[in-house]
């Protein structure tokens, strides 16, 4: 005789799944390095890695700011650009047809191509690095912006018409919402991609800022520092990338 | 809801009405030659062969869709002036509930836009709505929480927000299961009766359409158009019928043949 139990409720610790991975990459890694013995400066250890970034702390922090900034910004800057276009885009087709053919076009220039150009017109300053950024969040907020400002369902757009609703009513109340998983999902791409934007752009000019640590490292053949700066950008675009999926989960409840 | 004094004797009325679509192989005839007066506060189903332009006729009504020919009169003057009077609601099959707003939001959506405020009409309070369609209790529940019926319980409440002249509905329970079907059908019945609200109800379902409508219209396909209207007003008096009796048998029985003959095609356009 069989009796029916309730299922027994099941913890929510689905985050030791990607902590066991990691923990065994980073065996892995510790046994390369120990029993192939490679040399410190080729590739150091986790635990040297470790030692560097406790070691360098205040040259971290210290490069860690501007890249912080630089990357914040762009990501502020060109997803507010791409949502007004957006906007534009959806309600004058004309503009639409005219000028995305030629965001598509542009998208295709490399941004490391693109960061020499932007330092020749604005100096070595923050302003190229922001631009870079910005760029780099730019069109893929754009192109899923498009799609979720016209993902409304026809009978939803017949519902806000029989209500005679104007232009502003139909865009506050129905495509804006409806476009927010669509934004969120552009948004968790371009708040890792902006730091990699703002890293790039300190690589071709700058004295400050991860980028311009990673390459110092390297020159100098500082594995120890180079893996550590790595450690701090990645750092940094998890953060970010945690505070997109916490905002999601505020506004995207339905 | 008392009838408005200065409600017209017909809510609608179409004079060789049609709509055309422009399609790439040209302009498709959707329906045409439509006749049709609505009694104010009378309830009318259309029923015919998918495709006979029953959705086409309400969005007509409804001025989402213009007159190609004939006219088009709603409470007396053209579909726009009663939409941007806010005259006309419509239920969809889909209830078309926002899925980010909980039930009060959306029922107070019409409120919201479309210049409400300015036309400085009263509307229904949503607690009240929530009574008449049977949600009392649920209004801080969110769309993905209700079932199919009670989805269209709401999107009905909130079509009666603004006290609307006339109710448009497009096959709005097709997508329910029979008894869940019945009991609405019933409750639809009662709404109409409480609100004196003209009621034009799409169908295809025959049983639907004998239990609820004063008057049926039947329409045939290729092109769309009026095949013929059956006046129940007779069979059931006070538009109340007994679904198991005999004389609900009789009028259903009556409807099958007229449709039969309109999905045959046999009636001439
Ligand atoms: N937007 C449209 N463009 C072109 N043809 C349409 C459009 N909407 C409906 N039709 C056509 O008009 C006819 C009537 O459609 P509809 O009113 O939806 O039928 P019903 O609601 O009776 O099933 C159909 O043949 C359909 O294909
Ligand atoms: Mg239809």
């Amino acid at each position: 005789m069989s009796m029916l139990k309730p299922l027994p409720r099941k913890r929510n610790l689905t985050w030791l799944w990607p902590l066991a991975g990691g923990l065994s990459l980073l065996l892995l890694w510790s046994g390369i390095i120990v029993l192939g013995e490679v040399r410190p400066f080729i590739a150091p250890a986790p635990w040297d890695v470790a030692a560097e970034i406790w070691k360098n702390r205040v040259l971290l922090a210290q490069n860690f700011w501007p890249t912080l900034l630089e990357a914040v910004a762009g990501f502020i800057c060109g997803n507010l650009a791409a949502i007004s276009v957006a906007v534009i885009f959806v309600h004058f087709h004309t503009v639409q047809k005219m000028y995305l053919p030629i965001a598509v076009l542009f998208n295709t220039i490399p941004v490391i191509a693109l960061a020499p150009i932007l330092i020749l017109i604005f100096g070595i300053n923050i302003t190229p690095k922001i631009i870079i950024a910005s760029l780099v969040c730019f069109f893929p907020t754009l192109v899923n912006m498009i799609r979720g400002l016209e993902a409304y369902t026809s009978s939803e757009m017949e519902l806000m018409r029989v209500m005679s609703a104007s232009r502003l009513e139909i865009f506050l109340r129905l495509r804006l919402p409806r476009s927010l998983p669509f934004l969120f999902s552009a948004l968790r791409i371009s708040c890792t991609s902006c730091v990699i934007g703002a890293i790039v752009g300190e690589w071709i000019g700058s004295t400050m800022g991860i980028g311009s640590l990673i390459i110092q490292a390297t020159f100098n053949y500082r594995s120890g520092l180079l893996y550590a700066a790595i450690c701090m950008s990645s750092a940094l675009a998890l953060s970010l990338f945690a505070i997109v999926i916490a905002s999601e989960k505020k506004f995207l409840r339905w | 809801m008392p009838a408005r004094s200065s409600r017209p004797p017909n809510a609608i009325a179409l004079r060789d009405a049609a709509v055309t679509f422009a399609t790439d192989a040209g302009l498709f005839t959707a329906c045409q030659n439509i006749n049709l007066d609505i009694e104010t506060g009378s309830f009318v189903v259309l029923i015919g062969p998918s495709g006979c332009g029953k959705s086409t006729l309400l969005r007509l009504v409804a001025d989402l869709l213009p007159c190609a020919a004939g006219t088009a009169e709603v409470n007396g003057a053209p579909p726009e002036a009663a939409r941007k009077a806010r005259a006309v609601s419509f239920v969809f099959q889909d209830s078309t509930l926002l899925p980010w707003r909980s039930v009060m939001d959306n029922i107070s959506l019409p409120l919201q836009v479309g210049r409400w405020a300015a036309l400085g009409r009263g509307h229904r309070p949503v607690k009240e709505l929530l009574e008449l369609v049977r949600m009392s209790g649920r209004e801080a529940a969110m769309p993905h929480e209700l079932s199919g019926g009670m989805r269209q319980r709401v999107a009905i409440a909130r079509a009666l927000v603004t006290q609307p002249d006339i109710l448009l509905m497009d096959e709005p329970f097709a997508a329910l299961d029979e008894i869940t079907r019945e009991s609405l059908n019933e409750e639809v019945l009662r709404i109409w009766r409480e609100t004196g609200t003209t009621v034009v109800f799409v169908t295809h379902s025959l049983e639907e359409a004998a239990y609820l409508g004063q008057r049926v219209v039947v329409m045939a396909a290729n092109p769309g158009r009026i095949a013929d209207i059956i006046d129940l007003r007779q069979a059931k008096p006070d538009n109340r019928i007994d679904r198991s009796s005999q004389a609900f048998f009789e009028i259903t029985t009556g409807l099958r043949r007229v449709l039969e003959k309109a999905y045959r095609g046999e009636i001439a356009a």
